[in-house]
């Protein structure tokens, strides 16, 4: 499980450029290439809506898959976290002569964007010092705990909000009227999450991470602080979360708290496990997958007899879900994976058989 | 030579390490520890032995920090560790193992090694590696080397047979380089061959090393041993050299039953 990076020796001559060239990297490689590439080809529907909505989601589902894989925390507050990025820069760039709710303050758009990134990482890290003393179903617990309380919040404080939440925010003048920009900008925030990430758990922080995974007492007993620990990586996996919130709130032009509320907050661990949670890439995945099904499944020939169309794609999600956990509790992720070492045993069957060390050794990967 | 009359006459021999005055822990009713004394000094060769439910492993988790006594003192190097949590104990030069194996099961052999260090050095939280990681690493396959794992340092620890996460919860406790090792059954689980290896590997540490010994087998606890203290249902029994503990009938009444002979326990 741990990332190949880890497992490295002193560096043998040519082993750095072998290791970057894995197969795992490759295709991840030239999925960017092709996210990158797609505004000259896609149509701007699949683009500006399926395509951003999708890399917003997999930022969002890449917190998720972090906190599981690496700290293994299953947090039910990103969606949360994300919300607040969101309000603080709808409260923050919304004009004081606007028809909306929230303080209207009018700012410079991105001066409310580090507002906005200061405020949710600011609240990620005293929730997650909250929470970081438990594991398991209570840590789920306390961070859905959170979820239904930042709901209220919002709700109920009506000079940040109120239900009816804050309309006409407006993204800053480089992606204002320019959807293709925003999408392009979320898939380099996308690489530049996802590759953070993964740098991430090779650094001493990281790998300390998932020591605590998987034995917080030894951990203590060889002096780390667990707790601390804890809360460091929820604050990174709130910023994180943060910055997907910005570009949802651009791309929505408003926030209210239903947007954050228990049904959202479930389509994000949905989409974390549709795509693996122990699988970065997964994310990006599920995303895709769960957007996808959103917009398209749901006009399909009998699917349309299905009661009205939020029951229709929550009734295909749902056996898409119960498929992909009766397959593979790895979800998606984890069905490539055992493909592709299906396939390569098939390959070197002949000379040799069954698998040799070294293939033990490289493993699979988060 | 019966415990109490012993360590507290010698209580202020120069020296001492560890020092555990009336330690009581209750688990609700039940009585795990009842006013346990015990003086272990530096260099010092300790094995604990006693039958299962005498409360070895409760007064091991004591002092490392891991269980609160319900009343009485822990002392580390004069330093009144009672109250201190277990992430405070590397600090002082306290490194242990578990009975149960509790390893990085998701991390390789050398990245278990290298974990172990980090703790103590405060460099856990750093970002970025330095040349203190390059050191670390270092040492990290040298321990290998030293516990027989050499040539897995790359495998997952999870994938480790049981005799090698045996060795590697041992390397994993000497790596930080400790004054005070604590090792709660060692051989557990472990083949003929690999117990002896260990007794040689306790027998060749740094005479400095002060060590305390959990083991069920004899063999194993009173060779590498110099000092044995005997438990039973919560009370210190017994404690002396291994000659001693070995024709002490006291010892082979509580400990071994009546008709198990100890001097069969060698080898």
């Amino acid at each position: 499980m741990s990332p190949a990076a880890t497992a490295s020796g002193p560096a043998r001559p040519g082993g750095t450029l072998r290791r970057l060239l894995s197969a795992r990297n490759v295709v991840v490689a030239a999925a960017t290439a092709l996210a990158l590439l797609l505004p000259l080809f896609g149509s701007n529907f699949f683009v500006e809506f399926v395509m951003t909505r999708t890399m917003i989601l997999g930022i969002a589902a890449a917190t998720i898959v972090f906190l599981a894989a690496y700290g293994g925390m299953i947090s039910l507050a990103q969606y949360l976290l994300a919300g607040v990025a969101g309000f603080m820069v709808g409260n923050a760039v919304v004009a004081q002569d606007a028809w909306s709710k929230g303080l209207k303050l009018g700012w410079n758009p991105w001066v409310a964007v580090l507002f906005a990134l200061a405020v949710t990482t600011f609240v990620a890290f005293v929730l997650g010092a909250l929470a970081s003393r438990t594991t398991g179903i209570y840590f789920l617990m306390i961070t859905l705990t959170y979820a239904v309380i930042g709901y209220y919040v919002f709700g109920s404080i009506t000079p940040l909000s109120g239900f009816g939440g804050i309309t006409g925010i407006d993204p800053p003048g480089l992606f204002e009227d320019h959807p293709q920009r925003m999408y392009l900008a979320l898939v380099v925030l996308s690489v530049l999450v996802y590759v953070a990430f993964r740098v991430l758990a090779a650094t001493p922080f990281g790998l300390a991470l998932q020591g605590i995974r998987d034995d917080p007492v030894r951990m203590a007993s060889l002096g780390f602080n667990v707790s601390l620990h804890r809360t460091l990586a929820f604050t990174l996996a709130g910023f994180t979360a943060g910055l997907a919130g910005v570009f949802n709130v651009w791309w929505n032009g408003q926030i209210d708290p239903t947007s954050i509320s228990i049904g959202p907050t479930l389509d994000l661990l949905i989409v974390a496990v549709i795509g693996g949670t122990l699988s970065l890439e997964g994310a990006w995945l599920g995303a895709f997958v769960f957007v996808t099904a959103n917009n398209y499944l749901r006009n399909l020939p009998l699917v349309d007899h299905i009661g009205i169309t939020e029951a229709r794609f929550n009734t295909i999600v749902g056996v898409l879900v119960l498929l992909i956990m009766i397959l593979s509790p790895d979800g998606l992720a984890g069905i490539i994976d055992r493909v592709r070492k299906g396939l390569r045993r098939l390959i070197q069957q002949p000379p040799g058989s069954g698998a040799g060390p070294a293939e033990a050794a490289t493993g699979s990967s988060p | 030579m019966h415990t109490d009359a012993a360590t507290a006459a010698s209580a202020d021999r120069p020296g001492s390490l560890l020092n555990l005055e009336a330690v009581v822990v209750a688990f609700g009713g039940l009585q795990a520890l009842g006013g346990v004394d015990l003086q272990v000094w530096k260099g010092d060769r300790l094995a604990l032995l006693g039958p299962n439910g005498a409360g070895k492993t409760t007064l091991f988790n004591v002092i490392a920090g891991d269980i609160k006594p319900t009343t009485g003192r822990v002392t580390i190097k004069g330093i009144d560790c009672t109250e201190l949590p277990a992430r405070f104990r590397p600090r002082l030069g306290v490194a242990r193992t578990y009975q149960k194996t509790r390893l990085f099961r998701g991390l390789t052999v050398e990245d278990n090694l290298y974990l172990a260090q980090t703790g103590r050095s405060g460099r856990h939280l750093a970002l970025l590696r330095s040349g203190v990681d390059t050191e670390f690493r270092t040492r990290a396959r040298a321990m290998a080397e030293t516990v027989w794992l050499a040539d897995v340092v790359g495998v997952t620890a999870g994938d480790l047979s049981h005799g090698q996460q045996r060795q590697l919860e041992i390397g994993m406790a000497l790596v930080t380089g400790p004054e005070f090792v604590m090792l709660d059954e060692p051989a557990s689980g472990l083949s003929r061959g690999e117990r002896e290896r260990l007794v040689q590997l306790l027998l060749s540490l740094d005479p400095d090393i002060t060590l305390l010994l959990i083991e069920h087998d004899m063999d194993v606890a009173l060779r590498a041993a110099q000092r044995v203290v005997v438990m039973n249902e919560g009370h210190t029994v017994a404690s002396g050299t291994p000659e001693e503990i070995r024709v002490d009938p006291l010892v082979h009444a509580i400990y071994l039953g009546s008709e198990a002979g100890l001097t069969g326990a060698g080898p």
